[in-house]
Formats: structure tokens, sequence, C-alpha cells
């Protein structure tokens, strides 16, 4: 039997309908609820590629697949779901608003119309920006409205590609199948900024350095449950536009084979991770170093994708390495970035501070608080045993076969992001305990919550196959049989 | 599945499993930790040994994979393999280490974290052990990504202490720099063997020789990392700041010998460039350790530095290109040093619980007579490590100085010149701390550990005298060949008296120089101040690195980059956002509600027009 998508997505509104109308807690419940009908469906839907397709309206197709990246995204966000319901007792406004949000997302990640895809894309953006700047920091005006026309400038650019791939195709609809297969008819230069749109859109959101700066403010002023969802899941918009929606195109395009585009793409990747890295060992605040890590980990998922299309399939087993590894860093970064800011907030309730120079010796008076810290600040670094490394080094040997002597600014990155996470722990829960932070204590609960995010990555980590046994055959075809 | 592939996954998927539960059983008896962490390690020896005699002495080699990505199309295998070089390997690390957890019993009995000090012991075994047993490089790299992370935490141990939080820090950053050529190594291997590399059998469908050189110096550049060699040795000294046995089971078991492991492994790849470069790092790492060794006053750091040089001359062994005598000759000293280096660090460690943790051996001397044990012991094992003829350190290292004569005269010269020093700085050390008068009230007051500390010292003491009569049998076994239980030597000739004769100078002049009062050391010192000084400051490596690379460099542009993060693309942002504001301020203006004014701009806007129209037809735009 399989679960359709769209009594999914009328059972989602109706939850969502009755955490509107419902008050006190029930909100909170009700997340959790709508997060494991979304694991169901993925579960029933047997892990594999599934078609939905409910005709047309108008010139929408509204034609939906659960492929092999949704699906794992999928799960990441009834993970995202589970963990900010138990974790953080928000208002149940807060909750409707993730709600809406997860969604939104859903539909991103399943969607095959292109309109479809902007109207979703768009509508991630409402509940984010009133999760900043409702309950957001000090500095939560500017964050939010920053963060809002950033990302909006990118999804415009998006749109002009999407009408320019309809007019110029001359199409009867914004199928994504049609759009995509008709791409290398149309002149060349409509075909480059089709591709420049995209990427742009998707690079923002990623994001990639220089077009980040929405990023820090973002992450820092949001509220900390706020962060978690934005980190965990919305970088994984750019990161599925890249892996679902750019690369077909790419491969569709005449500019399938040439080296210009994917080359820019490692370097861009390559820089981001490298400056990403400097920039985070020069940050007091943790909140702020850890959203720098966040571009790290997302720039090893633009390194994948420009390798792969660099490739074009003539190295299959590096190919897939990347691919695989893309994909399996999706869902670890989110899980993992999620555990380190919720592990950023306990420690803030309970010092009272997140910058580093005021900490010091948690160790000491803090012990099960510092240990998942450092779990998750080793997870961080990708060490084995945590999900972090089947990601990255499936992803740092694929790329050996593209970047060769390259390589070496990819290994610097990594030292450099090890280093900084290492010179945080020491001046954060190691060395002498700093006097001044008095009798400090940590909130059992959320200690107690960190362990489902620490269990799955510490799972995952041993045993990939866990996930992986969802990627199924279908990932080559899907591409357009690119091998 | 076979018993003997169940047993060999047990050897350390049991102290794996079971670190958890040693961390968890001290939360209800601190002690209990102690006793079931030594208790798996003995198990695991246990196995091992089982294995050695019914499987491994056969010439049967034990192997098993299975693929960790199962539904990825390409396969990365995970599994063991256990041949005569691993097995001994095995061994060795699940004997010398069980001693080492042993004497950390009675070393670490006051410790109120001891349960977690266990915990990480265990695992730091349990990785080195998984690590010689791995049946692919991904699998090896796991095992050696733990052992770094498990010498990260325990030479962060006393985390309170900011020296040994800066410490732990500096090794993990180190050997990390190692371990991404290492990440490199692989992703070469597995392209140019078109995924065979995959596993450590299959490195052999490589065949290009330039190949074959890059994989290797990749591979070599992970080893240079975890060995500890120049120009990576920087962070051993400092690792200091753990506790001793920790040091022990670095310097001894695991850790160190993780990557001369990793070289002898791959061995087949390397080629004579390759092989060159390996010599020459092992050299150069000899001759520097030996010289910082002398000027150096902390009793464990003395022994770091003689760490770096001995595993200089396994990796030197192996540069030497000799094949599978190669081989044989690194992996004898490797095994030999295992036992005379963990025994100078236990017997260090027990000198040290007894003289109140101060280090500097300038405040210890005439503790011969306070802890007759453990400083006879300490004896033998400066002679096992100098090469005194008869004990293990003689049979393995002199073999590595004879053997390097028929490769390079400039090498043999190198290495025996090697023995000068290591002889010097280890009876310096000796000398100073068991002869002449107590130097300081610590020392006045020592006296003789307890028993369950001298155990594991008598034991690895014995092992260190009486190991050389393996010799024979050792080198043809880890050549491949089936046991023969033919105890004895390899044959001496007169090439081996060099050495010898110059082991005994060094010998003798450390009793001259620091044996009895004298003003040599000092005479010296200021004969040559600079040199003195050049040595005094460890060449200025872990100045460069730390003061050059890491404080000026990294953390310079680190701030440059933090700056222009701010400045620049923060500025630029902010500058685009009110552009859009202010030109809409200006714009605003036109706004004036003069009817006659909008005529106007109707009107220029319609000749604009106009022209622009015109201009398209022109240019063919519009037909």
């Amino acid at each position: 039997m399989t679960f359709q998508l769209s009594y999914l997505f009328l059972i989602l509104t109706l939850v969502i309908v009755a955490s509107i109308i419902a008050r006190g807690k029930i909100a909170r419940y009700l997340t959790v609820l709508f997060s494991a009908l979304v694991f169901m469906f993925v579960v029933l839907n047997n892990m594999t590629l599934t078609n939905f397709d409910y005709g047309s309206l108008s010139i929408l197709t509204l034609s939906f697949q659960l492929n092999f990246v949704s699906s794992v995204l999928l799960i990441l966000i009834s993970f995202i779901g589970v963990f900010v319901s138990l974790r953080y007792s928000s208002s149940p406004g807060f909750f409707v608003l993730l709600q809406f949000l997860l969604f939104s997302l859903i539909g991103i990640f399943t969607t095959r119309d292109f309109i479809l895809f902007y109207i979703f894309w768009e509508m991630v953006l409402i509940p984010s920006f009133f999760a900043i700047g409702i309950w957001g920091g000090s500095n939560k005006n500017y964050a939010a409205m920053k963060f809002f026309i950033y990302t909006h400038v990118g999804s415009v650019f998006m749109l002009l590609a999407i009408f320019t791939m309809y007019f110029t195709e001359g199409a009867s609809n914004f199928s994504m199948a049609t759009l995509i297969s008709g791409i290398n008819a149309i002149p060349m230069a409509y075909q480059s900024f089709i591709i420049f749109g995209f990427l742009f859109a998707f690079l923002i959101k990623l994001p990639t350095i220089p077009l980040h700066s929405w990023l820090p403010d973002a992450y820092v002023e949001a509220p900390s449950e706020g962060t978690v969802f934005i980190s965990a899941l919305l970088s994984k918009m750019g990161a599925f536009g890249l892996l679902v929606i750019f690369s077909p195109i790419f491969m569709a395009s005449s500019f399938a084979g040439s080296t210009a585009v994917p080359i820019a793409l490692m370097a861009l990747g390559v820089f981001s991770l490298i400056y990403s890295a400097l920039v985070a060992l020069y940050q007091k605040d943790l909140k702020r170093m850890m959203s720098y890590a966040s571009i790290g980990h997302m720039s090893f998922i633009t390194i994948a994708v420009g390798g792969f299309l660099y490739l074009n399939g003539s190295n299959p087993l590096a190919s897939q390495l990347l691919y695989y590894g893309a994909v399996f860093q999706l869902i670890s970064h989110g899980i993992i970035i999620a555990m380190v800011f919720a592990l950023v907030d306990t420690l803030e309730k309970a010092t009272g501070t997140r910058q580093i120079p005021s900490l010091g010796g948690l160790a000491r008076k803090l012990p099960v608080l510092s240990f998942f810290i450092l779990t998750a600040f080793l997870a961080s670094v990708a060490i084995p045993g945590f999900s972090g490394f089947v990601g990255e080094i499936s992803i740092l040997l694929g790329s050996y076969a593209v970047l060769k002597y390259y390589l070496i600014f990819v290994l610097i990155g990594v030292v450099l992001t090890a280093s900084y996470h290492v010179f945080a722990l020491q001046r954060t829960i190691f060395g002498p305990y700093n006097e001044f932070l008095g009798d400090i204590k940590a909130k059992k609960e959320d200690l107690l919550v960190a362990i489902l995010p620490l269990a799955i990555i510490f799972l995952l980590g041993i045993y990939p196959a866990l996930l992986f046994h969802t990627f199924n055959i279908y990932l080559m075809p899907f591409l357009g049989g690119i091998h | 599945m076979d018993l003997s592939i169940i047993l060999t996954f047990l050897i350390f998927g049991l102290p794996l499993i079971g670190f958890p539960f040693v961390i968890g059983i001290g939360y209800i008896k601190k002690n209990y930790s102690m006793y079931l962490g030594s208790a798996l390690i003995f198990i695991s020896f246990l196995i091992t040994l089982f294995l050695f005699f019914t499987y491994t002495v056969n010439g049967t080699v034990i192997q098993y994979s299975f693929n960790w990505l199962p539904s990825l199309p390409a396969i990365i295998p995970l599994g063991i393999y256990a041949d005569n070089l691993s097995m001994i390997m095995a061994l060795m690390v699940s004997f010398v280490g069980f001693l080492i957890i042993l004497f950390s019993v009675g070393y670490m009995k006051e410790d109120p974290n001891r349960h977690v000090f266990f915990g990480e012991m265990v695992l730091f075994t349990s990785s080195m052990l998984g690590l010689v047993l791995s049946s692919s490089l991904i699998m090896l790299f796991i095992f050696w990504e733990l052992v770094g992370l498990c010498s990260y935490l325990l030479i962060g141990f006393w985390y309170y202490k900011p020296n040994a939080a800066s410490a732990a820090k500096k090794a993990f950053i180190v050997t990390r720099v190692g371990d991404v050529f290492f990440i490199a190594g692989i992703g070469a291997a597995i392209l140019y063997s078109s995924g065979g590399a995959l596993s450590v059998t299959g490195l052999s469908s490589i065949h290009l020789v330039w190949q074959k050189t890059i994989v290797s110096l990749l591979l070599f550049g992970g080893a240079i990392g975890k060995s500890a060699q120049f120009p990576l040795h920087v962070w051993i000294p400092d690792a200091m700041e753990g506790a001793t046995t920790v040091s022990a089971l670095i310097h001894a078991a695991t850790m160190v010998t993780a990557g001369v492991y990793l070289i002898a492994r791959t061995y087949s790849i390397f080629t004579p460039t390759s092989l060159t470069v390996v010599l020459y790092v092992g050299i150069v790492t000899i001759i520097l350790s030996g010289l910082i060794g002398l000027v150096v006053n902390d009793i464990k750091r003395i022994l770091a530095y003689s760490t770096i040089g001995q595993v200089g001359y396994m990796v030197a062994a192996l540069g030497l290109g000799l094949g599978a005598t190669s081989i044989g000759l690194s992996i004898y000293q490797l095994e030999a040093h295992a036992f005379f280096k963990a025994l100078l660090f236990l017997t260090a460690g027990s000198i040290l619980h007894a003289v109140m943790n101060v280090r500097d051996i300038n405040k210890m001397g005439g503790l011969w007579k306070k802890m007759p044990i453990t400083v006879t012991a300490m004896f033998f094992g400066a002679l096992a490590l100098s090469g005194f003829p008869g004990l293990a350190g003689f049979f393995s290292k002199d073999s590595i100085i004879t053997a390097s004569y028929g490769v390079s005269i400039f090498a043999w010269a190198l290495l025996a010149i090697g023995g000068f020093l290591t002889a010097l700085y280890a009876f310096r050390m000796f000398f100073k701390v068991a002869l002449g008068k107590p130097r300081s009230n610590a020392a006045e007051h020592a006296h003789e550990s307890k028993w369950i500390m001298l155990i594991p010292i008598l034991v690895l003491a014995a092992f260190s005298i009486i190991f050389g009569i393996f010799q024979r049998g050792f080198y043809s076994f880890v050549e491949g060949n089936p046991v023969t239980l033919a105890f004895g030597i390899a044959p001496l000739t007169t090439l081996d008296l060099i050495p010898v004769v110059l082991m005994l100078a060094g010998m003798g002049t450390a009793y001259y120089a620091w044996g009895r009062s004298s003003t040599i050391p000092s005479t010296v010192t200021n004969g040559a101040k600079d040199f003195y000084l050049l040595v005094k400051n460890k060449f200025f490596i872990d100045v460069f690195f730390t003061n050059v690379i890491a404080e000026r460099g990294i953390i310079g542009l680190s701030a440059v980059s933090d700056g222009f993060e701010r400045r620049a693309i923060g500025g630029l942002v902010n500058v685009s956002g009110s552009l859009f504001q202010n030109s809409g301020k200006v714009l605003r203006k036109i706004q004036t509600g003069l009817a006659r004014q909008y005529a106007l701009i109707v009107l220029i806007g319609l000749i604009l027009a106009l022209i622009l129209l015109r201009i398209f037809i022109l240019a063919g735009v519009i037909h």
C-alpha cells in the first residue's frame, strides 16, 4: 500500500488548522504528530522513487515525486520537528509557524512543477521571517529584514530563469520534466541565464561565500529554536536545489560536459570552506562560530556537486562517492548542527553567556553538558563513529579524482575546521574553571533530549547502511541517464 | 562464519563494545572500572594468543570483508585481515597494553575520574588493535582517527591544567595535518587502482611508478604525523602533560607505531624515490631528536625525544628498501622498542609517583638507593635503549645500522652516530636520576612503589633483556614464513662492532660528564654557545610552527578574514541596501502634485520611447 501524498498534505493541513485553533501546549504535541506522519509517509512509500500524479490545475501540473534525496530530507524534517518540539517549550504560535515551514519544505522537496516549487520556496520565508522578527535577539529586526530581502533576491532570479525556460521553449505547462528536457534546444544566451538564475538562488540559500552574509546574522539573532530549524533545514533547500534541480538542468543543457561551471562551483566550495574556517577561528561568540561551521559543512556539498558535474559520469566510482557523500552530508549536517545549536543554548542558559573568553573549564561543573558539547564538536569535525565522517570522507575520496593536487586546499580547510573546534573546546570546556561563572547548573531535561540526536548520528556513523539502503537504484535514471 | 573470524573481530570488538561499560560501571564503584578495563584487554590478549598459536603459526591468514555501504554500487569493504604482520602487532599491542593498564591500576587509584580514564585507555587499545587488523584502508583510517581521538582525550585528561588542554589541542591538530595526507593517499590509491585499493591486498593493482610514488608519499605523510617524525614531531614532547601511563601507551604500544605499521602494510607500493624520502626523514629525525634529547631536563621529555629517535630507526629501516627484510628489521625494532620504552615510561612514572611529580632530572639524583627495583629496571631499560650487546635494543637497532651499510655508507654513518647520541642522552638521564645525592626534598623522601606497579615493570624488564633470542625466528616470521621456532640471533659480523664501540663511548662520556660532579657540560655549553642555543631551542621548529605559522600566519589570516567579512562583505550588503532606500528618498521628490510637471514628464517619456523605438528599428531588433 502506498500512502498518497495528497492525503499527507490534507492531513497535515488539518493538523496545522487544529494547531491554530487549539490553545496551550497542544500545538507542541501536534508538531510531534505532524513529524510522525511525515516519517510514516516516507517509510510506507518504501523509500524508493514514487511518483504521485494528480492531473493538472490550469497551467500547474500537480505532479509530485518522492525520490531518494527527498526521502532523506523528509526524514530530516520529521527529526527536526520532533527534536524542536521535545527540546523547546516555545509559545504555540511558534509551533504553528514551524508546522507551516515544515509543510512548505515538504512541498519543495516533492513537487515536480516549477511554479509550485517557487511558491513553496517563497512560503518558507514567511515563518522564518517571523520566527526571527518576533522571538529574536537584540538586533532581530535588522537580521530578519536582511534574511528576507537577501534570499528573496535569489528567488527572483530563479523565477526569471523559470519564466525564461517556459517562454523560450514554448511549453504548455511548468512541469519540471518537460522544461528540463527541452532546455538544450533554446539559444545559448538563454541557457546561460537559466543556469545562472538557478545557481544564484541555490548558492544564496546554501549559502556559499560570498553570498552568505544573511546567514550569521540570521543564525545569531534568531531564537535558539529558530536557529535549529533554519540551520538544519533551510540550508538544505539550496543543497536540494543543487542536487535535484540544478544538476539535471546542467546535465540536460548544452553545457553538459563543459568544465567552466563545475570548476567555478568547486572553487567556490573550497573557498567557502577555508574562508569560513578562518573567520570562525576568530569568533568569540560560540553561536556565531558555529554559524560559520555550518557554512563550512555545506561547502562540501558545493564541492561534491561541482566534482560530480565535472566528471560527467566519466568515473562512476568517484561520481557515486561524491553524490552519495553529498546526500549523506545533508542529513548528517542537519542533525549535528541542530544538536550543536541546542547545546549552545543550554550552555547559554546555564552560564548566562556564550562568549568563549567568559567560559572555561566547564568540564568541572557541567560534566554531562561538556560531554555532549565535546561529542557534538567532534561529530562536527567528522571523527569516525559519527555520521559527519561518512559524508565527508566519501566526498574527500571522490574529489581526489577531480581535484588531484588541488585537493590540498580542501585538506587545509579540513585541518582549519578541526583547529577552530578544538581551539574552542580548549577555551570553553577544558582549562581551569572560570570562577566568575559561580555555581552553575544545566537543565536536566535539555541534556536528556540531546541523547536523541547523539544516538542518531552515532548509529548513522557506524552503520550508514541504515540510511544508505534507502538510496536506491533510482538515482541514475532520475538524473537523466548520465551514467 | 568461521570461529577464527569471529574471534578476530572480538580481539578489538570486545574492548570497543566494552569501553562504555567500563565508564558506566564506574558510577557504581570507581574501582570496578579499573578491574573491568584490565580484564577486557587481558581477554583480548588471550584471544590473540590463542589465534596466534592456532592459526597464524600454521600460516593461515584470517580474512573476512563485508560491504560497509551495501546499496552503493561501489564496494567499500570493511573487515579483518590477520596475517603474520598483523598478528604479531596485535600480540604486542594487547600484551604491552595490558601491562600498562595493570600499572595504571596502581598509578591512577587516587584520581576521582579514573573510570573515565580507564574507559579511554580501553578504547585507545582497542582502536589500535582494530587498526592493525583492518582489511581495508578505509577501516584502517577509521581506527587511525579513533587512535588520534583517544590520544587527544587522554593527553587532555587533566583538562584543568592549561598545559594539558593546550598540549591535547596541539596533538590533535598536528596529527590531523598528517591525517589529511592519509585521506589524500587513500583517494589517490582508489583512483589509480580503479577502486581495487579499497582493500589492503588490492594495492598491487596500482601499476605505474609515478602513481605508486604519489600514493606512497601521501600515505607516508600520514605516517609522519602519527609516528611523530620530522617535521611533525612537535606534538609528542608537549603530550607529556598527560599521565605517564598515557605516554607509555602512546609511545610503546599504540599511536606512534601506527605510522610504521601503515608503511609496512602498504610496503609494496613504495618506489625507490619514496623510499629515499622515507630513509632520510627517518635519519634527520634520529639526529635531531638525539641532539635535543641531550639538552632537555624534563625526564618525560627526554623519553619523548628518545621515542622520536627510535621510531626514526623503524622508519629508516623501512626506507632502506630491502623488501621483506626491511619490514622484519623495522617491526622487530618496533616490538623491542615497545618493551623497553614501556619499561622506561613505567619506571619514570613510578619515580614521578615517588617524587611528587617533579619532572626535572636536576631535582632528582640518588634514587638508586631509594627505589632499587624500579631504578635497576630503568637501568636495563636504558641499556636496551642504547643497544647494549645482549639486550633487545642491540639486536634490533644494530641490525638496522649494519643492514644500511649495503645501501648507503652515508646513511650508515648517520645511523651509527644516532646510536652514539642515543647512548649519550639515555645515560645522561639515567645517571642524573640514579647517581649522586638527592638534589631536592622530594627526591630525599622517595620510596619504592607498590607491587601492582612493580609486576608490569619486572615483566617488561624481562622482555627487554631476553627479547633478542627471538631475532631470527621473528625476521623469518614477519617476512611471511611460518614459524620455525628457531630461537637465536642473526650472525654478527665485524661491522656490528662499530655501533657497539660508539654506544660504549656514549655511555662512558655520559658517565664522565654527568655520572659524577664535573665541569664538562658547562664547558661544552659555553664553548659552542650558538650551537647549544640552536639545540636548546629545538632547532626553532616548534617556534616556527607555533609563532610563525599558527600565531602570525593562521591567526593573522583569520583576523584579516574576519575584518574583511565584517567591513567589506557586510558593508557591501548594507551599502546596497541603503542605496535602494536612498534612491527611494530621491525619487520621492518627483511626486510634487503639480499637474504641469506631470505633463512635462509624460511628454519627455513619450519622446524617449519614440527615440528608443526608432533606434530598435534601425538596429533590427524590432521588425
